[in-house]
């Protein structure tokens, strides 16, 4: 690897190599051992951004918008024919409000559908199992 | 995973020699099968993985939390009428969300410019101000700020390689640029970035 494809790797990817394009990250890392009179400033410059850019905060998933996503699910399923209704009878079913769903059958039914507490339990627990390393959560809960 | 499939992402293979194309195993291919089935822990395994990333994506994106949080809750009940017909191996489906929801993204920063308003997304005065608190919120807002002040294409870049961690072939397939191109706006765009932020660099006065 040249120098120059070196400082513009870094500088469009950053300083972590986990960032850099795979087939180029051998060679870069060699590059980067044995140059370090190159790759030091460059990847201590990089890194700050880096750091910088970590800096921006994430944003929460609100259990109001969770809520309305998981009741649109429902809604998709009443208006995709056979298989929605297979959605509606199955979401009625995990949700605890079948018999809304069976009054509401072939109407906008999402609202109905959603227990705030069941669901809310649900994804918390979906979003506990997604956070344990090594757990498929769909396994666990599926 | 059972029948991951592994293809020209890109649709660029002839473009490369041999061994550099894109391929790819699509790690949603199994969840979004049993979403299409109506499996409701597979609905809600599928919230919980792509909601929180399509929410940063219109974030960063927009700059602004309620047209965020339409367009993650509209990029969702656009997957949830996918998933039924989804057919595995021609594209992963978090690029394909990706794409859904960049478009929607676009659409709301092509009105912004076509009705000019007054009423703008907050953000705050970064102008120099070396005396005032540097809270670790401040610098995540100004951070923001500067991201919200990048040209459209620059901020993309960067969204997809650093914050949503999509591979370079990725990006540059969903923004219909060559990796060379993605490199440029990458590199303006960090370069934008270290100057609009330099006073919040660990080092300067004030952190």
């Amino acid at each position: 690897m040249t120098a120059e494809r070196f400082l513009a790797l870094v500088a469009a990817y950053g300083a972590d190599r986990r960032r850099w394009p795979e087939g180029e990250r051998a060679a870069a890392d060699a590059f980067a051992a044995t140059r370090a009179d190159i790759s030091a400033p460059a990847l201590a410059e990089a890194d700050a951004v880096d750091a910088l850019l970590h800096r921006s905060p994430a944003p929460q998933v609100s259990a109001a918008l969770r809520d309305r996503v998981l009741t649109a699910a429902a809604s998709a399923g009443g208006r995709a024919g056979r298989a929605g209704r297979m959605w509606i009878d199955r979401l009625s079913l995990a949700f605890g409000a079948g018999w809304a769903v069976a009054t509401c059958a072939g109407v906008v039914a999402g609202v109905m559908l959603t227990s705030h507490v069941t669901a809310d339990a649900q994804a918390d627990a979906v979003l506990y199992q997604s956070s344990l390393l090594g757990v498929d959560d769909t396994e666990v809960l599926g | 995973m059972a029948g991951a499939a592994v293809l020209d992402l890109t649709g660029l293979g002839a473009t490369f020699p041999r061994g550099r194309m894109a391929t790819f195993a699509d790690p949603d291919e199994d969840l979004v099968r049993r979403v299409g089935q109506g499996d409701p822990a597979a609905i809600q395994a599928m919230v919980a993985r792509k909601l929180p990333r399509m929410l940063a994506l219109a974030q960063r994106m927009l700059g602004d939390p309620v047209e965020a949080e339409d367009v993650a809750q509209e990029a969702m009940v656009r997957a949830w009428r996918q998933a039924p017909r989804w057919v595995s191996g021609k594209a992963r489906f978090d690029t394909w969300l990706h794409r859904v929801a960049l478009n929607l993204c676009y659409d709301r920063l092509r009105r912004r410019r076509e009705v000019p308003t007054d009423i703008m997304p907050d953000r705050r005065d970064d102008g120099p101000a070396p005396d005032r608190g540097l809270h670790a919120a401040d610098i995540g807002f100004a951070v923001n700020d500067a991201l919200a002040r990048l040209p459209d294409r620059q901020r993309e870049a960067i969204v997809l390689c650093h914050y949503q961690e999509l591979s370079n072939i990725e990006a540059a397939g969903l923004m219909e640029i060559s990796v060379e191109a993605l490199e440029s706006l990458l590199s303006r765009g960090r370069r934008a970035l270290r100057l609009a932020l330099a006073g919040h660099r660990p080092g300067a006065e004030g952190v």
